[in-house]
């Protein structure tokens, strides 16, 4: 047969077959892959942390665990470290710490946890702030805020909230506004911290902050008070910690490099 | 070492596809651009019967 001249770029078939085969396969790769990502994304449970498997998003019950955040080498990037580190540099998951002054049980971390979540929601926190990936960047992200130096011990924002009352609920007391009993233990208690120089803990002081952000002003962009309840507060301060302990392969990435930028005395706030 | 330990914190496929830069990429474009080229000839063949 002799050859004739003859251009496959212009037949309809051909590109109608690639269309087919790249659609189809494109279809079927995104259907293995949803099903991979559920591994991925699924909640580890109490025993895993129990016997010290680590999971990408563990259980409720890391709130009772120390974490940090450490340059792992061989994955290239930050990742939490749940309970101290062992040999290998990862997660060993024996060091723990009160959450709010006790453990909690499986079931209570879950529900403490769950009212965080939907609070973060009803008050639309990715309005302004980042969390894991989704959201804004009005405000700071706050994916590993948990971590946040400011919120050390001796941080700025622990030290700023452990020596001054919440101005806006002296102001709603002295103006003799109803306020719920325990608010007006919540003060007379911050009194007496204050009185003996006594810090509070980051859970605390970080719960203080959420209900009442307009009276520790740390920024040109104020928060807005939100009618955060102190139990709402409380789920919110778990919400946050329990997001520092998810693996984000390295996300928001140089978080570190301004933790150290901001030991030297710098500011991440521009 | 041209086979690096796997590190990711789940097994998968596509984890130990995606251990390098672009790897996943040019993994996904060669299998796709591959059965493309047949596709070209069997086209080819049919035309010039």
């Amino acid at each position: 047969m002799a050859k004739k001249n003859v251009s496959v770029w212009t037949s309809i078939p051909f590109w109608r077959r690639s269309a087919a085969w790249v659609t189809g396969f494109a279809v079927i790769l995104l259907i293995w892959l949803s099903f991979d990502t559920l591994g991925q994304i699924s909640m580890g449970t109490d025993e895993d942390l129990k016997a010290g498997t680590t999971k990408r998003v563990p259980a409720p019950t890391v709130i009772n665990y120390k974490i940090t955040y450490e340059m792992n080498k061989q994955r290239g990037s930050e990742i939490p470290i749940i309970g101290g580190k062992d040999a290998n540099g990862t997660s060993s998951f024996e060091e723990k710490e009160l959450f709010f002054g006790k453990e909690w049980t499986e079931e209570e971390a879950a529900d403490l946890l769950h009212l965080g979540k939907l609070t973060s929601q009803a008050k639309n926190c990715m309005n302004c702030h980042t969390l894991l990936g989704n959201g804004a960047y009005f405000a700071p992200d706050l994916t590993k805020s948990w971590l946040d130096p400011a919120w050390d011990t001796k941080g700025v924002m622990v030290s700023m909230i452990s020596s001054m009352l919440p101005s806006k609920l002296v102001e709603r007391i002295e103006a003799g506004k109803a306020v719920s009993d325990e608010d007006n233990q919540l003060i007379k208690d911050m009194k007496i911290d204050i009185a003996n120089g006594k810090m509070l803990t980051k859970e605390e002081a970080m719960a203080i902050f959420l209900r009442f952000p307009s009276s520790y002003p740390t920024h040109e962009r104020m928060m807005p008070e939100l009618a955060i309840t102190a139990d709402e507060a409380k789920g919110l301060v778990a919400f946050l910690k329990h997001m520092s302990s998810i693996d984000t392969n390295g996300f928001p990435r140089n978080f570190s490099k301004s933790v150290d930028q901001f030991k030297v005395g710098g500011s991440n706030a521009r | 070492m041209f086979f690096e330990p796997f590190t990711d914190v789940i097994p998968s496929f596509f984890g130990w596809l995606n251990q390098g830069p672009l790897t996943l990429t040019i993994f996904l474009h060669t299998v796709i651009i591959l059965p493309m080229f047949w596709i070209y000839k069997q086209e080819k063949a049919n035309l010039n019967k």
